[in-house]
């Protein structure tokens, strides 16, 4: 497992290292907090990111959205802050596990197996919600078009699916291609 | 008992939302450079599956065995499959370990050929009698190729040639081509022959690299062909996307078979190098039905290539698969009686299949066909062990005509 870990406690107490070193853990590479934790990721490829930080704040979790939102990884925060509002908000901003009160050599593996199973849950999740929006904006356009075309052929709703379905086949295509032409025409027409 | 028919939903998120809801939103769907793939790829680029909440991705295989594979895997979801593949990976015969599967639907009935090389027909092998004489008489046997060891074009050609009194596993040399490839091998005469689905044999007659000695519907006028395959775990995870996906291949089926229209915009769509890579040329005549076979004959064939025919294509048949497995006995890929009936019925997923072609107002036809074959045998599925023992050509294994060989 390949390791990114930042530190980004106050004095550089490189604790959390000390932890994965005696638990066996081999750590890639260890930095303070980086103004560019995305372009580390990109560079690195680490599996997963640890960050210990006494008190997480604006500058950190704007990291971990980009890294989160750009090329999603694991990241697991250990911190002495127990503020439930600063706990939703790393939470929400794509942390994976929030870990407080101290760091112990042999919780490290079943803190990062859990935040590795939870990483996993979550992009698969997101992934196929992604999926079915994209989905369902597609049909509306496809609907959409449908529509337009009943209206200048005045023909039912079967037979301006069949037209569509046609040109897209003669012409190679898939269905949204063609909906998306009569969409453009219908746009140049009423301007 | 048949739901009521009910049109396809415009709200897609009635149904995505509703307790039917496909358990996977997007399916990847294995096929092959044949023509009768129409259906999958109309309905995946048609945008048939949309109003069920379900994406399908279609990936193309080079060869059945990548297909098998890669079904085997889980990589794909669901694939257009040949009833001797599917068979043979439910046995553990396709080179992996025995997994259970399904045949979620019939694809698609006739339009596969027999074709000899223009060689042959050259030195007077122009019909099936004299195919016989030249392989009793000629010293190098010849190559005949089919695209899968246990699979529905084997199974064609042996059937073919043994009825003509040539064994196939003794009298002729067999190899696996995949069925794209098969014109080029056909040009650069490693094989004499092959037996595929369309447009291949059509192409090896336009580039006049041989003719077409026999259709498989002469073999056996809507005889099984291509279905809809994926492993049981598949289907009993993903019911409902199972049904979904049956359901938007049946309505992309009813289309192609509605008009000529539609099967003509289908072949222009088809030649696409993403699908066939092949000219519409190739494939839209044997597609309508206009057969031309290179050896001075023309037709029009009334057992063309179908994919719906109301439902009669479409039901995974009992008595279909069955008659696979007769086959498998009969060339000694079984070396025991298998359990007919058991076996079908937990490959052949009828009960799926009847929910979703009875939700589109399909009549679903009883479980087990009759059919009478070219040489007059009839077969109903109901005493298979008797049928695989029936044949004067065999290969079954501790049968006395072997021992005597």
């Amino acid at each position: 497992m390949r390791i990114l870990l930042i530190d980004d406690t106050a004095q550089k107490l490189g604790r959390l290292k000390a932890a994965l070193v005696a638990a066996g853990f081999e750590v890639i590479e260890e930095s303070g907090l980086v103004i560019d934790l995305p372009k580390r990721v990109e560079a690195l490829c680490p599996d997963v990111i640890l960050i210990d930080s006494e008190s997480p704040g604006r500058d950190v979790l704007a990291q971990v959205v980009l890294v989160s939102r750009d090329q999603p990884r694991p990241i697991v925060l250990f911190t002495d802050e127990q503020d439930p509002g600063v706990m939703r908000q790393a939470i929400k901003s794509g942390v994976s596990a929030y870990i407080v009160a101290g760091i112990q050599s042999e919780r490290l593996q079943p803190i990062l197996d859990v935040a590795m199973a939870r990483f996993e849950s979550d992009q698969a999740l997101r992934a196929q919600l992604h999926e079915r929006e994209a989905q369902l904006a597609e049909r509306k356009r496809i609907e959409l078009a449908k529509g337009l075309l009943m209206k200048m052929k005045s023909c039912n709703e079967e037979e301006a699916y069949t037209l569509m379905r046609r040109q897209a086949m003669s012409r190679q295509q898939k269905l949204i291609q063609v909906a998306e032409q009569i969409i453009a025409m219908q746009d140049m027409l009423n301007n | 008992m048949p739901r009521q028919y009910q049109p396809p939903r415009n709200n897609a998120l009635d149904w995505v939302g509703g307790s039917d809801a496909p358990e996977k939103s997007s399916l990847n769907i294995g096929f092959m450079a044949l023509t009768d793939s129409a259906s999958l790829i109309v309905a995946a680029t048609q945008e048939f599956a949309q109003p069920y909440g379900l994406r399908l991705n279609l990936r193309r295989q080079a060869s059945w065995t990548a297909l098998s594979e890669r079904l085997h895997s889980g990589e794909l979801d669901a694939a257009q499959g040949l009833y001797g593949l599917i068979y043979a990976m439910q046995l553990g015969l396709a080179g992996l370990p025995a997994k259970p599967m399904a045949v979620l639907m019939g694809l698609a009935q006739n339009g596969q050929s027999i074709t000899l090389s223009s060689r042959l027909q050259l030195a007077g092998v122009t019909d099936s009698e004299a195919l016989l004489q030249h392989v009793r008489q000629a010293g190098a046997p010849l190559t005949l190729a089919h695209t899968f060891p246990t699979g529905t074009h084997a199974m064609w050609l042996y059937y073919w040639l043994a009825s003509l009194g040539i064994h196939p596993l003794r009298d002729i040399d067999t190899a696996v081509v995949p069925p794209a490839q098969m014109v080029a091998h056909l040009r650069a005469g490693r094989i004499d022959g092959f037996c595929a689905g369309e447009p291949w044999g059509a192409q090896a007659v336009q580039q006049q690299q041989g003719f077409t000695l026999c259709t498989s519907q002469q073999l056996w006028p809507d005889h099984p062909e291509k279905v809809l395959a994926c492993t049981r775990e598949f289907v009993e995870t993903c019911p409902n996307a199972a049904r979904a996906l049956v359901m938007a291949v049946l309505e992309a089926s009813r289309f192609l078979d509605a008009n000529e229209e539609n099967r003509r915009a289908a072949a222009n769509l088809l030649s696409a190098d993403e699908y066939l890579a092949a000219p519409a040329e190739d494939i839209l005549p044997r597609f309508l039905g206009a057969y031309t076979d290179g050896n001075g004959h023309a037709w029009r064939d009334n057992h063309r290539l179908r994919f719906c025919a109301e439902g009669a294509v479409n039901m995974p048949y009992l008595s279909d698969g069955m008659w696979f497995l007769t086959q498998f006995r009969r060339w000694g890929l079984l070396r025991e009686e298998p359990d007919y009936g058991g076996l079908t019925s937990a490959v052949q997923q009828t009960a799926l299949y009847a929910e979703a072609a009875s939700q589109l107002g399909l009549t679903v036809p009883p479980a087990m066909r009759s059919s009478t074959l070219f040489d007059g045998t009839h077969w109903d599925g109901s005493d298979p062990a008797a049928y695989a023992r029936s044949f004067a050509l065999h290969a079954l294994t501790g049968s006395r005509s072997l021992a005597s060989c």
